[in-house]
């Protein structure tokens, strides 16, 4: 189950794990992201998500397996990487009294490569509240803010922790374009989400996280073919079609009910929706409303892990 | 040195829009020292007297102008009921009664004649001071009334002692405990800092914690730097405490006790989690040191069983080092162990903070 980019991979880690006390945080995990892709590990809150994150900042020793990360073992040169990668931690930490402007000049001493604050200011649409002190800040600012900081380097790979986890929906929406942005410019992004949505739109591939471990990988076309070869054909439910009649349309193996409506599931999508068409044909009904669905990222999770991920 | 000079500006930053830490660094050493000083200075040894005369003769009166001449008392004439309420209120510090008959005791030279002192036995001080001062005064009448010449005389010389004024004992105990707190109230922001997850952003970046270190250490020198100068400017202006030892040692010295308790302020955040256990913390260490230090009044006053306590705490040396070399004050154990007192609880504190800070 390793997928192996066509790229160099920027980051590269095997058979990590880590521990606190008797848990396994991150019990034995092994991917690998090519350069410029959108890499988002997704799973429920314990998952290790944070962990392997900060193993791969140089922030935590893994205590098992080993990682490279632009070519620098994580745990022997922690500060080597910490030069050349952008991070934002799940939770915002800034200095409550200094100014926007002051902590992004701060953040930028600590490199030997930095952007003009200024030119940070004005990418992330913070240049009302430059002398306004972080403190004072709302959410999707604050959040923007941590975004300015962990750009300040012109990082080639940017850590985003939880991105969007608190935000309204316009702010999200907001992260979303600038994320994408950082992908146009060919940089290479791993965040970390519990958003199906946020994984499906902006990730090239996902990795499945649960109790420390990596489930599944791949797009998420990918997954989704990988466990759902079937699709649904789905419509209300109507007296005159009987489960007996539907199932033994042209290519449905089960039919199901769902919130109101019948569920064919089929792995002959065309097969069955003009067999479907013929019957209804037959007894006169015309007003036969059709859907056709393919299984979501979300079906994928519920298959694997057996729970919705929701907050 | 980019980054230092970047994080230190960044703290003095903090710290000044930061209202309560300024206050605490600030303002309240300087409202001690222009409180204690207040106190200490207004208050001049000079005792009032309550003059009651019964007798009315020239002789009483002849008695009441050998106390007039003591420079320390002032007499105030009064009847017995009124001067002794005054005494009551804390208006006058003694009371003397004169009894009807002096003048024809003295004439008989027969029993010796009585009169009645009143002084407060719970003002031990005082009490005791105006017994021998009234004892001196009818003992020098005693004897030119008996004619006796004195075979025994004392002749006073001036000498120069290590007895210091009021003011020059606590401008160095009040600059020692802002150095203090300046030092101990540093676990404050750290611990906070940590709590919020500062401290493991700051270790996402590529600066060192030596780096991180320094900039908290340049920032507080500074802070004490402007303290020093307030206090002791102060001292100067209002109380006329100048420093008489070396500018330079006095300077060094400060230095020392700056980081002595800058780094028992590590020490504090490196068990405290939460801002409210640093909160709670600091005060647990600095009043037993503010109070059981001898900053406010000599350790040899204190009760024996607390003696040893004193002995210990790094704020004894601070203040004992600061008064040595500011004031000229009576050592309490020589400078060069003040230093060394104070040089070894940094370096304990040091490598405890060095092994059990923990950064996230």
């Amino acid at each position: 189950m390793r997928d192996v980019p066509a790229t160099e991979p920027v980051i590269s880690a095997r058979d990590l794990a880590k521990h606190y006390g008797t848990v396994k945080a991150v019990a034995g995990i092994t991917f690998e992201v090519g350069r410029g892709e959108v890499f988002g590990l997704l799973g429920p809150n314990g998952a290790g998500k944070t962990t392997t994150i900060e193993i791969l900042e140089g922030l935590r020793r893994p205590d098992g397996g080993q990682a490279t990360v632009l070519g620098h073992d994580v745990a022997r040169h922690p500060d080597r990487l910490k030069e050349r990668i952008g991070v934002q931690l799940q939770t915002a930490a800034l200095y409550p009294n200094l100014t926007v402007a002051e902590l992004i000049d701060l953040f930028g001493s600590f490199y030997r490569r930095r952007r003009p604050a200024d030119e940070l200011i004005e990418e992330l649409g913070l240049g009302e509240r430059r002398t306004a002190l972080t403190r004072d800040l709302s959410g999707g600012q604050r959040q923007r803010l941590s975004i300015a900081l962990a750009l300040v380097n012109d990082p080639e790979l940017i850590f985003l922790d939880e991105p969007t986890t608190g935000l309204d929906p316009q702010a999200r929406r907001s992260l979303w374009d600038h994320i994408a942005r950082f992908r146009s410019e060919g940089r290479t992004v791993l965040l970390t989400t519990h958003y199906m949505e946020e994984a499906e739109r902006l990730c090239d591939r996902i990795a499945i996280m649960d109790h420390g471990l990596i489930l599944e990988m791949g797009t998420v076309a990918e997954l989704v073919t990988r466990h759902f070869r079937e699709r649904t054909v789905r419509f209300d439910t109507r007296s005159e079609l009987t489960d007996a009649s539907l199932s033994g349309i042209r290519g449905v193996s089960r039919v199901a009910h769902e919130d109101g409506e019948v569920a064919l599931y089929t792995t002959d999508v065309p097969g069955t929706v003009g067999a479907l068409l013929a019957l209804g044909d037959r007894l006169g009904i015309a007003d036969l409303d059709l859907a056709v669905r393919r299984p979501s990222l979300e079906d994928v999770f519920l298959e694997l892990t057996g729970r919705a991920l929701r907050d | 040195m980019r980054a230092l000079a970047a994080m230190s500006v960044a703290n003095i930053r903090s710290f000044y829009r930061d209202r309560a830490s300024l206050f605490w660094t600030l303002a309240f050493p300087i409202i001690f020292v222009v409180l204690f000083g207040s106190i200490f200075s207004g208050g001049s040894t000079r005792f009032s007297i309550g003059w009651v005369d019964q007798d009315g003769t020239p002789a009483a009166q002849g008695m009441r102008a050998a106390f007039e001449q003591v420079p320390i008392l002032g007499i105030e004439e009064a009847d017995e009921d009124a001067a002794l309420q005054a005494m009551r209120d804390g208006e006058l510090d003694a009371v003397v009664i004169v009894p009807a008959g002096l003048g024809n005791a003295l004439a008989d030279a027969g029993e010796p004649f009585r009169l009645t002192l009143y002084t407060d036995p719970s003002r031990q001080t005082a009490s005791t001071t105006v017994q021998q001062i009234v004892n001196q005064v009818v003992g020098g009448m005693n004897q030119r009334l008996s004619g006796v010449p004195p075979l025994l005389a004392v002749d006073t010389q001036p000498l120069q002692t290590q007895n210091i004024s009021a003011a020059a004992y606590f401008v160095p105990s009040i600059l020692a405990m802002a150095l203090m707190q300046l030092g101990v109230f540093a676990a404050i922001p750290l611990v906070a800092q940590r709590e919020k997850l500062i401290l493991k952003r700051l270790g996402a970046t590529p600066l060192s914690r030596a780096t991180l270190v320094g900039s908290n250490v340049v920032m507080r020198l500074l802070i004490a730097l402007v303290q020093s100068t307030l206090i002791i400017g102060i001292g100067a202006a209002l109380f006329g405490v100048t420093i008489v030892g070396n500018i330079i040692l006095v300077a060094a010295l400060i230095a020392l006790g700056a980081l002595t308790f800058l780094a028992i302020g590590y020490v504090i955040a490196s068990y405290a989690r939460t801002e409210e256990t640093a909160n709670a913390l600091t005060s647990v260490v600095q009043f037993p040191l503010m109070f059981l230090s001898g900053i406010f009044f000599p350790i040899e006053f204190m009760p024996d069983f607390l003696q040893p306590v004193a002995a210990v705490m790094p704020l004894t040396y601070l203040g004992d080092a600061l008064r040595q070399t500011m004031v000229g004050g009576a050592a309490y154990v020589p400078l060069e162990v003040d230093v060394l007192v104070l040089g070894g609880w940094l370096v304990v504190s040091f490598l405890i903070s060095a092994r059990f800070f923990r950064w996230q």
